[in-house]
């Protein structure tokens, strides 16, 4: 019997900017529309995808209403610093653009919980506002800290405020920094934690959360890469075993776990290749994993259970994955 | 470890989901009982058109409100007489002026599209952020469906996985694949996204099966036969087959509605859609007799490897490239449940 060559992919499909509106200061929102007409797939609250901006792929967090097969909204902030992602939204896409986008995937989902408290620092408002409305519609007990610089340049603020008292905005000129410790200072039992923002933001929150909340009830979202550290001595070659395929590969120093794989002819999918996307998480089954990604947080590092194989390596001999 | 376990003990079932529970043929002015997730519903049709769904158990004693009487749009319990609207409220006891406070029985949002009714049994203010599939072919001028039930002895993820192993086709059912699917099998492409996967391969023209070519009147297929499934939720699994052929392009459309009983039995509304010998009986015959027996085959399969899992429990697998679908499959209903708080059994299905 001849053999059935497989191979697995991210959805991708070209999508036509349906309108661009400003919805704060330098924010854009972007309407992106399927003119295929075969529909674009579900996603869930907290989910994103690529978008390929020249040569760039950035994630942007889906902001728009989950039932609309023919269209995806993503809202993007003109940084400063851009790293060219931003610049290009802003410049160069007009309404009619085309568009190449990748996913969805999900790797902020919304646990089902009775009660939640949102943290939103700027543009870190996007993947909050598909969960703010499935946690309302569920009857969930629910607040939102939104901070932003001015209240000019808070997006959605006016939609927000729609949810009444539910909805503190925070922006700093008026009420400077938001007060953490005062935030979160009742770690109700089955209250949990959301928060996408800055990164300075998510390390306050990560750092609060770390000594008064039970494991597990922070979940956060970073869109850029934490600085990661490669070992003083150099990078070390293991041995890769793949128990599920049944094979064993070397990893050598100057080679990723990722490309291993996909060297010896195993599907694996990968997007960002810098540990920020978590398309290439596999479970890991023996090893000592060294942890380089920004998407797995200190617990779920600590478990040792699952890894991104663009970027982390291992610092035992010997790193076993189920694949 | 080698326990039999109880049926309906087993599995956890995702509740975030619309799962077809009747077609809109079947809902009408009488009380329709059907069970899913774990419970049991009561289907109705109101006087204005609109399908109900409720808890089928009365709020008074053990007993199936199916078992009472439609008045107007109200639900008469059959056995002491308790009354209920179409939102499950009580609204009359026969035994006093006043009625219970609070006595109500669960009402379950539902929806009607491309023949079916649709339910959603989750928590009830999540309904409107989720999407049923779109299956235009069921209804549309232009197809002719054939189709049946069954109820299978079966957990609704066994029949996904089966359905994404489309290289067990020529195995199971050798008359019914495409002929080149025996010999020389294309590459398969697998496209994933955070909710779905997707399959597709691509057939060279080769002869047409037999079936097949009586019906299109040609004997061969003059371009690609272009094959694509998709896993839409745990509720939907279609397959697309379109061949080119010397007048145009033939397609069929199979749908396979999943509703789980309960983690380890299911039922499933299957149909097949095609746009050609529409108006043929003896085509409808055909159809229904080969694809029947394929869909016999497969509960037949089905209810094997769920009786192995019930007897010994999960084991390990060896999976092959080929598996990447139904893998991800898996892995999209694992977390599913793990974002409704539901865990995962491990013998679910297997490790
Ligand atoms: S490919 Fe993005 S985290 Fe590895
Ligand atoms: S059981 Fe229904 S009214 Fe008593």
């Amino acid at each position: 019997m001849a053999e059935t060559r497989t191979t697995l992919r991210e959805h991708e499909a070209e999508l036509v900017v349906a309108s661009v509106t400003a919805v704060a200061g330098g924010v854009r929102e972007l309407r992106l529309a399927d003119e295929s007409g075969t529909g674009l797939p579900p996603w869930t609250p907290g989910a994103h995808v690529d978008l390929v901006l020249g040569d760039l792929v950035r994630q942007y967090s889906l902001c728009g209403d989950p039932t609309d097969a023919s269209s995806y909204t993503v809202a993007v902030l003109r940084e400063q610093e851009s790293r060219g992602g931003s610049a290009f939204v802003h410049e160069k896409l007009a309404e009619g653009s085309k568009v190449t986008m990748r996913g969805p995937r999900n790797h902020f989902p919304l646990v089902s919980a009775p009660s939640y408290q949102f943290i939103a620092g700027g543009i870190g408002i996007t993947p909050l506002l598909p969960m703010i409305a499935e946690a309302d519609a569920s009857g969930a007990d629910w607040h939102l800290t939104y901070g932003g610089r001015t209240r000019g340049s808070m997006a959605y603020a006016d939609l927000l405020a729609g949810y009444g008292d539910r909805v503190t905005l925070a922006p700093a000129d008026e009420v400077g920094l938001l007060d953490l410790a005062w935030i979160l200072g009742d770690p109700g039992s089955g209250t949990l934690v959301y928060c996408c923002g800055p990164e300075p933001l998510l390390a306050a929150v990560d750092a609060v959360c770390e000594k008064a909340w039970p494991p597990g009830a922070l979940h956060l979202e970073r869109f850029a890469a934490k600085a990661a550290d490669a070992p003083a001595d150099g990078e070390r070659a293991f041995e890769l075993v793949l128990a599920g395929s049944g094979v064993t590969l070397q990893v050598p120093p100057d080679k990723s776990v990722f490309d291993v794989i996909q060297d010896a002819g195993i599907s694996v999918l990968g997007s960002c290749h810098e540990g920020i996307c978590g398309t290439c998480e596999q479970a890991v089954l023996e090893g000592e994993v060294d942890h380089r990604d920004s998407v797995l947080n200190e617990s779920e590092k600590a478990a040792n259970d699952a890894m991104m194989v663009c970027v982390s390596r291992c610092l035992s001999d010997r790193l076993v994955l189920d694949l | 470890m080698s326990s039999t376990r109880p049926p309906g003990a087993a599995a956890a079932v995702p509740t975030d989901c619309w799962y077809a529970l009747a077609t809109s043929a079947e809902v009408d002015r009488r009380l329709l009982a059907v069970r899913a997730l774990g419970r049991p519903v009561l289907l109705f049709r109101t006087q204005a058109g609109g399908v109900v769904a409720l808890e089928d158990r009365c709020a008074h004693r053990a007993y199936p409100l199916s078992a009472g009487a439609l008045d107007d749009d109200t639900v008469r319990c059959g056995l002491c007489g308790f009354v209920y609207d179409s939102g499950g409220r009580c609204v009359s006891v026969p035994t006093q002026p006043r009625v219970p406070f609070g006595a109500h029985v669960a009402a379950y949002p539902t929806l009607e599209r491309d023949g079916l009714v649709w339910a959603w049994l989750g928590e009830p203010g999540r309904a409107r952020l989720h999407r049923v599939p779109e299956l235009p072919w069921l209804t549309e001028p232009g197809w002719a469906t054939v189709g049946g039930t069954a109820g299978i002895d079966a957990g609704f993820l066994l029949l996904h996985e089966n359905f994404a192993d489309v290289t067990q086709v020529p195995f199971v059912a050798p008359e019914i694949a495409p002929a080149a699917l025996a010999d020389a099998p294309p590459p398969l492409e697998v496209v994933v996204t955070e909710t779905t996967v997707e399959l597709g391969r691509t057939f060279p023209a080769s002869p047409l099966p037999g079936w097949q070519a009586q019906m299109l009147g040609v004997a061969d297929a003059q371009g690609a036969t272009v094959q694509r499934a998709f896993f839409h939720s745990p509720a939907v699994w279609t397959d697309h087959w379109d061949v080119e052929h010397g007048a145009g392009t033939a397609r069929m459309r199979f749908t396979q509605l999943v509703t789980p009983v309960d983690g380890r039995r299911s039922h499933l509304h299957w149909r097949v859609s095609r746009d050609f010998a529409i108006d043929d009986p003896a085509a409808d015959e055909r159809m229904h007799s080969m694809f029947g027996d394929y869909y016999e085959r497969v509960q037949a399969a089905m209810e094997t490897a769920q009786a192995v899992l019930d007897l010994d429990g999960p084991g390990r697998e060896v999976n092959v490239a080929a598996d990447v679908a139904a893998l991800r499959v898996r892995e999209i209903v694992r977390g599913m449940l793990a974002d409704e708080g539901q865990a995962f059994a491990r013998d679910q299905n297997r490790p």
